[in-house]
This record gives structure tokens, sequence and C-alpha cells, in this order.
């Protein structure tokens, strides 16, 4: 079996399904409404039955994919960090405090040992296109895979937790399986709507959905993501406007695809950069119809000869000095291609030697924020991060699916895939970014009431979290707990689901004792906190969220060593970690709210039961997995099994050239460590132990402190929030950013529209026109009137009347006898003889 | 006259059987029902005909990946002054022509509801589809002339007897404003003409001069020769109204160099003058203000052919006579044209967000989506700094191709799409809209498919025009770019905010309610294959590359080796005094 020719089949059956779902229902279902017919219910069914049988067949076919191509081609090798992977340049050991500096030190020697600090080639890959968009001379837009251990892990994650919400979905959303009534939407007449219920075309949404999130997973280069990113936001769309009548959802919609949008302008800016730098879009290298081998975009900037180091193209650089580039052609004079050729590389030689290292540096900067910026948009960080509270309009199913573990996931996983298309500048924008987010929406997700809410915010921050793991250089780190997080925050949002499907309501002040009631739901949520929170035992096991984020907060710890004299990248370690604690605070906090102490609303906890199975066994089974997400399994388990963990399996997938430190070039005390140096042996004294305390303990007292507050009710939440009025009054207005946002960016786009529309176009624009008409109107005016009634009408009139006079003077000749006649005619002839014969001597001679 | 399997003849079949049907009609009792289906069969008859090119065997099919003219048609019109009725199609114009015929064919299927003066409604219809027809087959300057005239006057009517309660104000706003761009026209067509010599080919090679059909093409190699020769030993100047020979002069001879008025070249006149018609009807903004107006106040039918087809007679002028023409102006004046194109997209864009009249959103989209198309053909990056690469060109200038006939899809099915409710309704104030998903299902999915078109969504044909044109401006100018870029928050916006307050929402909130029936057939089989052509092109924009890219590709490789041969020779002087002076003096 060929796994370069089967593996993209599989993966490519495994995409298609859920569209194939998509088509098939769309069509079965819109062509009998044309023709008039209503679907009935027992037929509506059927949908969720195709997409389900869709997802689940395409998870099947993505395990086999792993552990039957893969992992046999590629087998996992157990996580060394032996040797001198890293090192840190001889200023970081004078101005590091004593707690760090035996290490520096003996970092220095192991610098001064290896001249060079190793880095890795590009990992194992498979890539193609499948078909062009379109061919322009070099230049190729095509749709194509590009598919590395990171696609297939990706691929098993997505069709798993997509075959979990289908699954639950098929419970939660029996109520539109009947007509069904919507309480939130009040008709004029004060009635309720009533609709018909709209079953299928959730699982039209979903199957959607799932092909186009699938697609950024496998797609093939920069381009074809954009296409599905573009994609996924459409979904997005229509999964959160599912309830189209309400004015809310279509609202949040809007701005969720709006803010979006803001995202993909910045990410715009990164492909135009890419795809005018360097010709082309593909990840992995390609070989062309002729055998020629196409570089991709990694492989251009990670060449061997830099030791796959990061480095500014020739045509970077020749971008960037387009005008001496042009002079020198100029001045060469010729310009054909192979002499143009020579003359342009002589002057990149020159503008590298010139100037060290800034030349292409910019446009390799503005390449790799750019693409973030689109990662914003979809994985709501800040500034962006206003949508996705707002996108929990939607029904809970998506709001696992979508709004935490996958699509919002999706950003996270395109820094991912573009990581060595980030300098360090580069990164460390995205590590700012992260670190603001998680900050501000752990501490918003603190006081607010609303169950899906609080969990919106909570993904938010554990966003920002991946984020800063990324921008740190951890990129196993920010992907490790973007898997383990698809875990427990689709089963916390399940859960959560469960329980608004119980009661009718997301505010957790209705809530209150619900153990009672929904056990399994009660105690897999608490399952999905534990993990959330990152309990464990230090340097041993624990739940999935303790070794991601152990692994992000040692990074954060690497980095500030490595950074101690720029004075601020303490924030970056610090903040996470009370943001940590804030995290274990609040979901603590929501769990006791709403399964412990009293009911608060009788009425709804007497109704309240236990979900039926098609909604508790995914709960059961996400469970399962946010336990053991982060656990790996040892050297000797059996074929493809061996070392399976999901950090190993990351490792192997490591892009290109990512391995080694990353020192800044516009910041020079800028240093990304490699993320190996953390988990080096000698190591372990100054920043494993530290940091995995740090974690711990941030997790341990945030628990504690909801406990005191929460269960055993010691400290009133009520009297807090008054102490700290200004505070509780920032985060329960959420930082009053849809107040700044509608201030500084909605009003003055609707003032300007309205300035175009009406000032521009309907005042200056049609009044330059309108009054030209009245100039030329006026111009004609004095020329009808003016010239043609007083000068050309005088004229006319004088001539017809002394034509007039004359004929009434000739009148009298006319008198009818004949006899005078005759006299006239001689008389004539006479007069004419003589003029001719005058004529004809004076003028023609005699 | 009857050998259809002429493709010179069957072309010019395609071009007259409207007008040779108005004539008919004019002849036949008036009877409303049965004219309509008369003028819906012959506009079917001519789609049918242009399909057959495409999927016909046989001489008449055009041929994909050929970059070259085919099917030129020549003979003597007004031999007097070198005038010929000279025909001929290519990758440019031959999407434009199938689009044409598509559209026309549709916006009859929707004039149904129109019921005053059928007979004459009828007339100026076909009429003004051979006008349509005519400008993108036509070769000859004249002949493109008179074709854009012919048009002109049945759209005057069409708006200004069959339109709403401005219709008055709006027709004779159109038709001013079209005409002052004619007229300027006019002026270019005969400074060109007047400047214009045959002779001056005579260093090119006779094979490419012989295929612009300044000579018969009917002749055999041998006579066509001679009467090149002819030509080239003519005493007097050739001046000629033939627009594939003008393209020569202008690449390839100082003819149009001269200096003229104001220390500007002819030929920078020319493009001015040409420019600012061509730019009326595409239209960019300034002069852009006759649109809003006249979409408003037409009928549907008349909406759609105005944004689907007689918009792309801009873009489609620039693309054929003014840059090839004119290369040296039109270096020159890049940057304005990549200025006016994006102020066209962000103007529009931000005019359509302060719409409260439906169509009037839709009209302004249209500007914005138009800006596109002549950002793409402005796009000129090749040039010393980019070691005169010209495949960024070729981008731009095939996504601007592209993005007209994908807002040839697109647009139509807005403004039908706008027409379907105005008619059940009356209105069209965007805030008395809302819930009409529940009452007209299919029709609300088949809406939010082509606005969603509009907005560029992937998988839909306006995504490959404007993200081509996009990513190719870069390279070309990074200012641009970005504010290019930034228009698609815009789009998004306004398209979004119009779906919410037409479709979504809880009850629809206007007068007649009740008149809200669901799509019938007849709609649906408009709006239908509008939505699936957006989703076939979206997905597999090769399909349409392959005709039309051939044809761009050679107009950009052309100008690029123009733009060698002029950077080389403005840089020369200098050169030369220093090293040739020095011998003379001596």
């Amino acid at each position: 079996m060929d796994v370069a020719t089967t593996l993209p089949k599989l993966l490519m059956i495994a995409w298609l399904l859920p569209l194939a779902s998509f088509a098939i229902t769309s069509l079965g279902y819109s062509v009998p409404q044309f023709l008039g017919i209503r679907v009935r219910y027992s037929t509506q069914v059927y949908a969720a039955y195709i997409a389900i049988g869709a997802i689940v067949l395409g998870f099947v076919l993505s395990c086999i994919a792993l552990f039957g191509c893969w992992l046999p081609a590629h087998p996992l090798t157990a996580a060394s960090h032996e040797g001198g992977e890293h090192a840190a340049a001889q200023e970081h050991a004078t101005t590091s405090p004593s707690l760090f500096r035996y290490v520096a030190q003996h970092e220095a020697q192991e610098a001064a040992s290896h001249a060079e600090e190793h880095n890795n080639e590009a990992p194992p890959y498979i890539t193609g296109d499948w078909y062009a968009l379109g061919i322009f001379g070099k230049l190729r837009l095509t749709i194509g895979y590009y598919i590395d251990t990171l696609t297939v892990t990706m691929f098993a994650m997505v069709t798993l937790i997509a075959s979990c919400v289908h699954i639950y979905a098929f419970g939660y959303m029996h109520d539109e399986l009947h007509d069904y009534t919507d309480h939130e939407v009040h008709l004029a007449d004060g009635e309720h709507l009533h609709r018909r219920g709209r079953f299928h075309r959730f699982f039209q949404y979903l199957s959607l959905f799932s092909f186009s999130m699938l697609g950024i997973c496998i797609s093939g280069n920069f381009a074809m993501t954009f296409v599905f990113w573009e994609l996924v936001g459409i979904c997005s769309y229509f999964l959160i406007g599912f309830y189209i009548e309400r004015q809310s959802a279509s609202t949040a919609a809007n701005k969720a695809f709006i803010v979006n949008r803001i995202g993909d302008f910045g990410m715009l800016i990164g492909l135009m950069t890419i795809w005018s730098t360097l010709g082309t879009f593909n990840f992995g290298d390609m070989k062309a119809a002729d055998g020629t081998v196409v570089p991709g975009v990694f492989s251009q900037l990670h060449r061997p000869e830099n030791h796959y180091r990061i480095a500014p193209t020739d045509s970077m650089i020749a971008f960037e000095g387009r005008n001496q580039i042009a002079e020198a052609i100029r001045k060469a004079g010729s310009t054909e291609p192979v002499a143009m050729e020579a003359t342009v590389k002589a002057e990149v030689a020159r503008l590298r030697a010139e100037d060290g290292t800034k030349w292409g540096h910019l446009l390799l900067f503005v390449a790799g924020v750019g693409i973030f910026c689109g990662c914003v948009g979809k994985s709501a960080q800040f500034p962006l991060h206003v949508w996705l509270p707002d996108a929990m309009e939607g029904p809970t199913p998506v709001s696992a699916l979508v709004h935490s573990a996958t699509m919002v996931a999706a950003g996270v996983f395109l820094v991912g895939r573009s990581y060595p298309l980030f300098s360090a500048e580069a990164l460390l924008v995205i590590a700012v970014v992260g670190c603001i987010t998680l900050f501000i929406a752990a501490t918003i997700a603190v006081t607010q009431y609303d169950i899906k809410r609080v969990l919106a915010y909570s993904t938010v921050s554990q966003l920002g979290f991946m984020m800063l793991a990324l921008g740190l250089g951890g990129w196993v780190a920010g992907l490790f707990h973007l898997i383990t997080h698809a875990f427990f925050k689709s089963l916390l949002f399940l859960c959560s689901g469960s329980v608004i499907h119980a009661v009718h309501s997301n505010d957790m002040r209705h809530m209150g004792g619900l153990r009672k009631k929904m056990p399994i739901t009660a105690y897999t949520m608490l399952v999905g906190c534990l993990a959330i929170a990152g309990v464990g035992v230090p340097f041993l096991a624990g739940f999935s969220g303790f070794h991601s984020k152990d692994a992000i907060v040692e990074q954060a710890l690497s980095h500030w060593h490595h950074n101690w004299a720029d004075g601020f990248s303490w924030l970056l370690f610090v903040v996470p970690v009370f943001s940590a604690a804030l995290t274990a605070f609040y979901m603590f906090r929501l769990w006791y709210l709403t399964f412990a102490g009293e009911p608060q609303d009788h009425h709804r906890f007497d109704h309240a039961h236990e979900s039926p199975r098609s909604m508790t066994g995914p709960l059961v089974l996400l469970a399962v997995f946010a336990v053991i997400a982060g656990w790996g399994l040892p050297s000797f388990a059996p074929g493809p099994f061996a070392n399976f963990s999901i950090p190993n399996l990351l490792e192997q997938a490591r892009p290109i050239g990512t391995l080694a430190s990353k020192p800044g070039v516009y910041l020079s005390d800028l240093f990304i460590p490699s993320e190996h140096i953390a988990h080096a042996p000698e190591m372990f004294r100054p920043i494993k132990l530290p940091a995995g305390l740090a974690a711990i303990t941030a997790a341990i007292v945030g628990i504690f402190l909801a406990t005191v507050i929460y269960l055993w009710k010691s400290v009133s939440a009520a009297k807090l929030a008054a102490a700290m009025q200004p505070l509780y009054q920032l985060s329960w207005h959420k930082w009053w950013f849809d107040e700044l946002y509608d201030f500084i960016f909605v009003r003055p786009v609707h003032a300007i529209s309205a300035f175009i529309a009406q000032v521009m176009d309907r005042g200056l624009i049609d009044g330059i026109i309108h009054t030209l008409a009245w100039i030329a109107r006026g111009c004609a005016m004095v020329v009808s009137t003016g010239g043609d009634r007083w000068v050309i009408d005088n004229v006319v009139d004088t001539f017809a009347e002394k034509t007039w006079n004359l004929g009434l003077s000739l009148r009298s000749l006319q008198t009818g006898r004949l006899r005078q006649y005759v006299m006239f005619i001689v008389v004539c002839t006479i007069v004419l003889f003589i003029v001719a014969s005058v004529w004809r001597i004076a003028v023609a001679g005699p | 006259m009857l050998e259809f399997s002429n493709p010179a003849i069957f072309i010019t079949w395609l071009v007259f059987l409207p007008a040779l049907a108005a004539l008919v009609i004019a002849f036949l009792p008036s009877r409303g029902e049965t004219l309509k289906q008369i003028s819906f069969g012959v506009t079917a008859v001519v789609f049918l005909m242009s399909v057959a090119m495409i999927f016909g065997s046989g001489p008449t099919r055009f041929r994909a990946g050929v970059d070259g003219m085919q099917h030129m048609f020549s003979v003597p019109w007004i031999p007097s002054f070198n005038i010929n009725y000279l025909t001929g199609l290519d990758g440019i114009s031959f999407p434009l022509v199938v689009l044409t015929a598509f559209v026309s064919m549709l916006a009859m299927g929707a004039s149904w509801p129109i019921k005053k003066y059928e007979k004459g409604y009828c007339i100026l219809f076909l009429l003004l589809e051979t006008g349509m027809l005519g400008v993108f087959c036509a070769l000859d300057f004249f002949l493109f002339y008179v074709f854009w005239e012919v048009m002109l006057l049945p759209m005057y009517f069409l708006i200004g007897i069959w339109g709403g309660p401005r219709k008055e104000y709006a027709a004779i706003k159109f038709f001013l404003y079209t005409l002052v761009g004619s007229v300027l026209m006019l002026i270019a067509i005969l400074m060109l003409y007047f400047h214009s010599d045959l002779r001056a080919l005579k260093s090119l090679p006779p094979q490419q001069v012989v295929a612009t059909g300044v000579v018969n093409l009917k002749l055999d190699e041998a006579a066509q020769q001679d009467a090149l020769q002819k030509i080239y030993s003519a005493e007097l100047p050739q001046h000629t109204f033939n627009i594939l020979a003008l393209q020569l002069m202008g690449q390839h001879t100082d003819l149009f160099t001269t200096p003229s008025w104001y220390g500007h070249s002819l030929q920078w006149w020319a493009f001015v003058l040409l420019g600012i018609g061509f730019i009326i009807k595409v239209p960019s903004v300034p002069l852009h203000t006759w649109l809003p107006d006249a979409h408003v106040e037409a009928p549907t039918p008349i909406s759609m052919i105005l944004a689907g087809v007689l918009l792309k007679m801009g873009g489609y002028g620039l693309l054929r006579i003014c840059y090839p023409i004119c290369p040296q102006a039109g270096y020159d004046l890049a940057y304005v044209v990549c200025l006016i194109g994006v102020v066209s997209m962000v103007y529009g864009a931000f005019a359509a967000l302060a719409q409260n009249d439906f169509k009037r959103l839709v009209a302004y989209s249209s500007v914005s989506h138009m800006g596109y198309v002549v950002l793409g053909l402005g796009v000129w990056s090749a040039f010393a700094g980019t070691q005169y690469n010209p495949d960024y060109w070729k981008m731009g200038m095939n996504g601007a191709m592209f993005q007209m006939i994908a807002h040839g899809i697109s647009s139509p099915g807005m403004f039908f799409l706008v027409g379907v409710v105005y008619d059940r309704v009356h209105h069209r104030n965007l805030n008395e809209f809302g819930g009409l998903f529940a009452r007209m299902p299919v029709y609300s999915g088949i809406a939010v498919g082509i606005f969603f078109a509009g907005l560029g969504l992937p998988g839909l044909c306006g995504f490959i025009g404007e993200v081509f044109v996009v990513l190719s401006v870069w390279n070309y100018s990074v200012a641009l770019a970005v504010i290019s870029a930034a228009v698609v928050i815009l789009t998004a916006a306004y398209i979004l905010w119009a779906i919410q307050r037409v479709y979504l929402g809880t009850e629809y909130k206007g007068p007649h309610g009740e008149a809200l029936t669901p799509f019938t057939l007849r709609e649906f089989s408009i709006a239908a294959p509008l939505l699936a052509l957006a989703i076939y092109f979206g997905i597999n924009p090769k399909s349409l590359l392959n005709y039309m890219q051939p044809s761009v590709d050679k107009t950009v490789v052309e100008l690029t080796d123009w733009t060698k041969k002029h950077e080389a020779a403005a840089t020369k002087p200098a050169t030369a005094e220093t090293t040739v002076k020095p011998p003379h003096n001596s």
C-alpha cells in the first residue's frame, strides 16, 4: 500500500462525505419544497441520519488514515531532549539573575561548542494539487492537499468531536421535529411565533460546516485555506443565525461575519505579500509537470544554507528594493531575461551585504502579522474577540462544535500551520495579543451569569493561551492545548446544552442543585471543569488540560528566562498564571452555581430531568477523552500505538526550521527560545519545577476561592462585588468593548456612508450635474428667446412682412384685363432684352 | 446568405437576428403575450447560437486556448473613408457575447409583468440586443461607434417609457451622460483616424498586418501580399478605422506620440477622451451618478441588461481600445486608472451601506464591484522594478475580465430578485421588509445564494474575480492594495445587513403582505440558472479562463514588450549623448 497515493484519497473521501451529505439533503428537501410539498417531520429525520453517517464514516476513515497509513509509515519516537538543542547568546548569561545564572552559563558553554544550533528539516509530508483555479505564467492558484502528522491528527480530532456533536444534536434538536413555538420572538400581536420545525436544515448546515473545517485542515496552500476560511465563516453565520426570526440571532450572525472579515482584511494583506514575493501559496514543495521541484513558501524561507533558519528570500529583498533593482537594470541596459536575472542577482547580493540584516525583514513581518490578523478574527482574539460571546445565540451543539472546539481553533491551527512564516517580532505580536486576550476574557467570565457566555469567554481565554504559547515559541504546547481544549470545551458546552435543555434557561441564577436531577451531566461537566482548570499531580499525570497548560506555562517561563533584561516579559508569564487561577475560579463558580447548593428556581428544578441517551452518550465519551487526552502510551505498545501521545504526534509534525530559537532582528534583545530548552534535564530546576508548581498552585487557589465563595458561601459574592465595584463593573460590562467599538467604528462608518450617499453623491456630484444642466438650459433659453425670437425671428418676420406688402402692392396689377397684360409682357421683354444686351457688352465684350 | 456553416455569416446572423425580428414584429398585430413569446424565442435562438459556438463542432466552433481573432469577417462599407464592416471574436469578446445573449434571454423572460405598449417594448428590446452584440463583435472603430449609438436610443426609451415615477429624469440623465461619453469618443476616434497611416506598418511582419484584416481576408496569401504592398506604396497616408491595425500602430510606431495640445501627446488625449467615455459606462466615481437613478427607475429586465451587459462595455473598451492603442498614455496614467478603480470600490460600498432603497443598494454595489474591473485592468505591474514580470498583471487583467462575467451573472440576478418582490408588494424600502424566508422559502434561498455571490464568497463566481484582482495589486502599489483589500469588510456589511432586513426577521413589516406569494416557475427558471452559473464558475473558473486567458495574456505580453522598449528608450538619450557625441565633435 503506497501511503503517498492512498492517504490523500482516504482523507479526500473523509473530507467530501459531509459535502455529499449537504448536497443530498439540500436537494432532497428543497425540490419538494419548491413544488409546494411540505416535508413531513418523519422524513426530516433522514437528514440527521445521512449527516451522522457521513461524519462518523469520516471519523472511521480518519482513524484508518492515522493508525493504518500514517503511523506505520512514520512511527513515533519517544520525545528525546538529549543533547544541546538549545543555545542562548552570551549576553543572557551576564544579565540573568542568580537563579538562572548557573543554567545560563551552562548554555553559553553549550552554545560555544555548537557553532550552529541544531535546527529541524521539514517533517514528512505528502502534497499535491487537485486542480487549478488559475494559472498565470509561473503563478499557480490551486486547490490541493498538504498532509502531515498535524493534518491527520486534526482530521481525527475534528471528525471525532463533530461525530459526538452530530449525535448529541439528534437529541438536542428534537424540538425542531414538530411545529415549533419560539418563546423568544414576539409578534406584533403579542403572540409567540409558531413555525414549522427545521430539523433537516440544522443538519445540512452542520454537514457543510464539517466539510469546510476539514477543508482547512487538508488544505495544501494559503489560497485554499482562505477559501475554506471564508466557508467556515459563512457556515458559522448560518448556524449562529439559525433562529432567523430572532433579531438578536441575525444581528449576532452579522457581527460574527463582519468582524471576521476585518481579520480577513489583514489576512489578505498577508496573502498579497506572500503571493507577490514568493510567487506561490504552497505549503510544501511541489513537483511540477516537468519534474522540477517548485519550492513552497516554507522551504523558500528556511533554506539549508541558512541552517533552516528563517531568512527573507531574494525575491523579498528585490521587492523592497525595487527602485534599486530598476536602476540597476537601467544601468545594465539589457532586458534580456538571462542578463536581467544576473543583474538582479548581483543587485540583491549587494543589498544583502550592504545592510547586514534589515532588507526584506519588513515584508516578512508584514506577511506574518497579516496572516495572524486572520487568525485574530477567527480565533476571537483581542481586539476582535467581541463576536464570539454573541455567537452563543446559535443552538448549543453549534457552540460546542463551531464556536469552541473546531472553527475558532482554526485560527490557532493556521498559526501553527504557517509557523515557519513568523519572524521573531511577529511571534512577539502573537504572544502579546494572546496574553491580552486571555486576561481580558478571563476577567469578564468571572462575573457573567449566562452559562454559555461564561463558556464563551473561557473559550476566548483558552484560545489566548494557545496563541501565547505559539508566540513564545511553544509550537507543540500551543497545538497540544488546542487538541485537549477541543475535547474538554466541547464536553463543557454539550453539558451546558444538556442543562439548558432541562431547565429552558441560560441563566445560572435559575439553576442550582441540579446534580441530583441530572447526575451524568453534572459529573461529566465536573470532569470538564477539572480538565480546563488543569488539575493534576505535578510531573506525574493529570487531566488533559493539566498537561497542555503546564507546557504553556513552562514555555512562558522559559521565555522570561531568556528575555530577563527587557523588563516586560515577566508579564507574559505572570498574567497567564494569574488568568489560570481565574479560569479555575470561574469554572468552578459555574459548576457550583449550576449543580451544587439549593435550587434557585423550584419550578424549573421540578421540571428538570436527565437528558436522553443520544445526548449523554457523547458526554461520557468526551469526558473520557478530556481525562486521557494528555496521556501517552509506552514504547512497547503494539504497532502504530508505540509511543502514541499527542505531544509526540505533534513533535513529529514540527514544521521546518522551528526548532531553533529565533533572535529578533528589529528588536535586538528579543529571543524566542526553542521549545526544547525547557525540556532539557538541566532545566528542571530553573524552569520546569517552578512552572509546574505555579500552574498547579494557580488551579488550586482558583478552585479553593470558588469553593469558599460559592459552595461554602463563607464570603458573600455580592459583598465582594460591592467592595470591588469599579472592577466588577468593568468585568460585568465586558470592558465596554461593544460600546467602544460602536462609538469609534460603527457610527463613523454609518456617518461616512451617509455623507457619501447624501452629500457627495446627491449633493455634490449630482449638484454639479444639475448645475450644468441648468446652465445648458439657461443658454438654450437665451438662444431661443434672445437669439431666436429677437434676432432671427425679427429678420424672418420683417422679410415676411415686406414680402406680404410687396404682394399687396402687386395685387393692384392683377386686373384681369388682357390688353394690360400684353402690354406688361411687351415692356418686360424689351427691358430684359436691353439688360441682356448691356450685360453682354459690359461683361463679355462686343 | 444562409450558409450557417460559414462562421462569418453565422456571427452576422447572430448580431442582426434580433433587429430583423424587431422589423418583423413591427408589422405584426399588437397582441402583447404573443409578441413577448416571439421575442423570447428570438433571444433564446440567439443564445443557443452563441452556445453552439462553444459546444458545437465544425467551422463555427469558437476554439478555446487560441489567442488571436477568430471568425473574422470583412466587407467594405464606406470605401472612400476606408470603413469596413469588420467583425471578429477573440477570448475577450466571445465570453461577453455569450453573456449578452444569456442575460438578454433571461431579461426577456423577466419582461412578462410588463403590460404597457408591449409591441414597442419588444422592438426596442431586440434592437438593443443587436446593438450590444454588435459592440462586442465590431473590430472597425466606426462600426463600433455606430453600434454604440444604436444601443443608446432604445435604452433611453426603455427607461423613459417603461420606467418608474421619475423615469423622464433618469432617462435623460442616462442619455446625456452616455452621449457626452460618446461625443468624446467620437473626437478621439477621428483624432486617431486622421493620424493613422497603414504605411507605417511596413516594418512589421506581413502576416501580423494581414491578420488585422486591413486587406481582404478572402484572398489567397499571394493576393493579400500584393494588396498589402499596394497599401504600402501609396502616395497619400492610408487612414484606417481598423482597431487591430490601430493597436499595431500604437505599439510599434510613433504615429500617435506626436505632441499635441498642452504638452501631451495625441495618444494621451485620445486615451483621456476614450477613457472618460468608457469610465462613464463602467461607471466609476465620479461619473457614476446616472447609474443609481437609471437602475431605480428602469423596469426590472432593463436593469438586468444595464447591469449585466451595458456596464461591461466600459471595461471592454478599456481593455480592447484604450490600452492597446494608446500604451504610452496608459503607462503614464496607470496610477490614475487604478485610483479611479479603488475609489469606486470604496465609494460604492460606502454609498450602498447608506441606502434604504433595495434597488439603489444593488446599483451602488455595481459601482463598487465594477471598480475591481477598472483596478484589475490598470495594474501595470510589469516594469523595471519587477523585472518586467507580466504574471501579476496577467492575473489582474484576467481577474478583471472574470469579474466582468461574474458581475454579469450576479448583478442581473440581484436586480431580478429585487424585481420579484417589487412586483408583489410595490415598494423597495429595506426597512419595510423582513421575514421573507418564511413566506417565500425557495426565493429567499436563491436570493441569499446570489447575494453571497456578490459578496464574494468562495465557491461562488464573485470571489474569483475579486481575489485575482486584489492579489495582483500588491505588486503594483502597496497602498492601493491595502485599500482594495479593506473593501471586503464594507461589502460584507452592506450585503449582510440587507439580507437581514429583507429575508430574516420575524415578520413582514410593509404593505401588501398578502401579495407575497411563492416563486412562480417562470421566476424560478430565470433565477436558478444564474445561481447555478455563479456556483459553476466559482468552483471551476478554469472553464471560463480557458477561453479568455490566451487573448488577455497576449494583450499583457504585448504591452510588456512595449514597456521594455519604452523604458529602454526613455533612458537612452542620457547615455547616447555621452557616448555618441564626442566623435562628431572631432
